[in-house]
């Protein structure tokens, strides 16, 4: 016992310095999350100094509580899902959505088929590619002080569409990852939906009395409730074969429309990136460098053309919501941060019965959110020197 | 005036303000109740971030915009001499009723509760008047009291001669 508590300290020890460092460079804390657990993991670096640095090994707790923050990032994706928003800029969002997954997926289609991956490989790299961070740009923005600007709602409101395609997305694809062959994965696929739609009706019509039973006066009570729901629905899901993690996010919008909203934002935000911080940690735990060295080429050529592609994307974006050619260029650099998506997708991979997508897709995807996390921050951070020129 | 309110997804809501000088004033109100304040030179302009305010803080800003009485200290805490009344300069208007009577017979205490600590007549302050001093238009009334008497002795001070001819 004493050990299990004693890595757990490293661990949040590892995340509390490198978050630090990164806070202090002005840097997204999810790359440096992923290097606290490269560093304090089982693989390279292990010792230096002759001092071991193996020191935490991907454990139970470790598992349970990253699983615990991927359910709470998609639960409060669900907590931001604004229906009202949604339907008074539907087309426009839907534009924006459209031009953003079909000129990026494509580049992920092509990488997933210059690399024999097949159809699954492809899903899975479209997904990894297409999806920018919602954590690492809204923060960005902020800092920029970008938010009040107008190409910011072009940015957010892309965001807001790629994670409603992810939320589809994952749903397919974690069904068809269990459900092995073409017609298991239809009939799981079925029956993820078939779940997934009682869970929005019963998030859409319980609204009402969502407000009723979580209405508890101590904060701890309140917290405990939501956690405990979100939670216990997303095991459900589990067991049934549906991502527990969208099953989180259906939770999520039961409580968007109440006046809750507020409070578990004030309150369970910090349990929230307590847990996706251990999220991120855990990945860093199961990253061999020299594996991601071996795919080093690959991030390589996905970063280039990824970026050329999400410039060009949010470029297009931004002048069908009637930007001029500087601010439409920005929401192109705006959207070229990619996170914490991006490895969900890639933990599923994980779990994908193909050799190929088990062993290429996971290094792959974290050796390219640590180069697109670093490059989004910074794009932003110094984008003068990109869009001067079109001024 | 228009203001423009937006929602801004994952964040809040935008409200801009366009002020007289074509300056535009932007507030970003988080979800979490921080407000941003940020200032725009013109609709094309970049936002350049002012404030950052937390929930409390902006309610208490909010109320000094919108000129209602602010109380600048923390009354609990300060040691206030006077209790409950306050001192205020009362200026003596030309017309007023009271212009050219006696403290006592424009019935100051009788009538608005505010006592009169002290008189300014240009440069000089005649302190502790005593009930014959009389007023001159133009004199400023340095007075004692609650905000009631000073509100009843600034009406009695307004009120001009005419009135009560």
């Amino acid at each position: 016992m004493a050990g299990v508590l004693f890595e757990t300290g490293v661990a949040f020890l590892a995340l509390a310095l490198t978050g630090a460092l990164a806070h202090r460079f002005g840097q997204s804390v999810i790359p440096a999350y992923i290097v606290a657990g490269v560093v304090v993991g089982p693989y390279a670096p292990t010792e230096i100094a002759g001092v071991s640095l193996a020191l935490v090994t991907h454990g139970e707790f470790v598992t349970t509580a990253a699983e615990l923050g991927i359910v709470l990032l998609l639960f409060f994706l669900g907590l931001e899902f604004d229906i009202g928003y949604l339907l008074s800029q539907g087309r426009e969002l839907a534009l924006l959505g459209g031009v953003d997954f079909l000129v990026n997926g494509a580049v992920g289609v092509a990488l997933a088929y210059a690399l024999g991956l097949g159809p699954l490989g492809a899903a899975f790299l479209v997904a990894i590619v297409f999806v920018s961070s919602s954590a690492i740009i809204t923060k960005s923005l902020t800092d920029a002080g970008w938010l009040a600007n107008p190409e910011s709602r072009t940015i957010l409101g892309t965001l807001v569409v790629e994670d409603i395609i992810v939320a589809v997305y994952l749903a397919v694809l974690a069904a068809v990852v269990s459900g092995g062959t073409l017609t298991g994965a239809a009939t799981s696929v079925a029956g993820s939906f078939c779940f997934l739609a009682v869970l929005a009706l019963v998030a859409y019509y319980g609204s009402n009395h969502v407000e009723r039973v979580f209405d508890v006066g101590p904060d701890e009570l309140f917290v405990l409730r939501v956690v405990g729901v979100a939670v216990a629905v997303g095991a459900l899901a589990l067991s049934v074969g549906v991502s527990e993690a969208v099953a989180a996010f259906f939770v999520g919008t039961a409580f968007s429309t109440t006046d809750l909203v507020e409070r578990i934002e004030h309150l369970v935000t910090p349990l929230r990136d307590v847990f996706a911080a251990v999220f991120f940690f855990a990945i860093g735990l199961d990253t061999d460098l020299r594996v991601v060295g071996g795919v080093a080429l690959l991030v390589a050529v996905a970063a280039l053309t990824t970026t050329a592609s999400k410039l060009a994307s949010g470029y297009a974006g931004g002048r069908l919501t009637g930007l001029d050619a500087r601010r439409s260029a920005r929401v192109g650099i705006g959207l070229l941060a990619r996170g914490e998506f991006s490895l969900i997708v890639a933990t599923l991979a994980a779990a994908s019965a193909v050799p190929a997508i088990r062993e290429t897709v996971p290094p792959f995807a974290v050796g390219y959110v640590l180069v697109m996390s670093i490059l989004g921050t910074v794009a932003i951070a110094h984008d003068g020197v990109l869009t001067s020129r079109l001024a | 005036m228009v203001i423009h309110e937006v929602d801004v997804p994952g964040v809040g809501k935008q409200y801009e303000v366009a002020t007289n000088g074509g300056t535009r004033f932007v507030v970003i109100v988080h979800h979490d109740g921080r407000r941003e304040i940020y200032r725009r030179e013109g609709a094309d302009a970049d936002a350049e971030k002012l404030f950052d305010l937390d929930a409390a803080t902006a309610r208490e800003a909010a109320s000094v915009l919108q000129g209602a009485e602010f109380q600048s200290l923390d009354l609990d805490d300060v040691a206030v001499p006077l209790g409950d009344a306050i001192m205020e300069w009362v200026e003596i208007p030309a017309d007023s009723a009271i212009a050219g009577e006696t403290l006592a017979d424009a019935g100051i205490r009788a009538e608005t509760g505010a006592t009169v600590a002290a008189v300014q007549r240009g440069a000089e302050t005649f302190a502790n008047p005593g009930a014959d001093t009389v007023l001159e238009p133009g004199d400023i009334l340095v007075a004692i009291g609650s905000r009631a008497e000073q509100k009843a002795l600034q009406s009695l001070v307004a009120t001009d001669a005419g009135e009560t001819a």
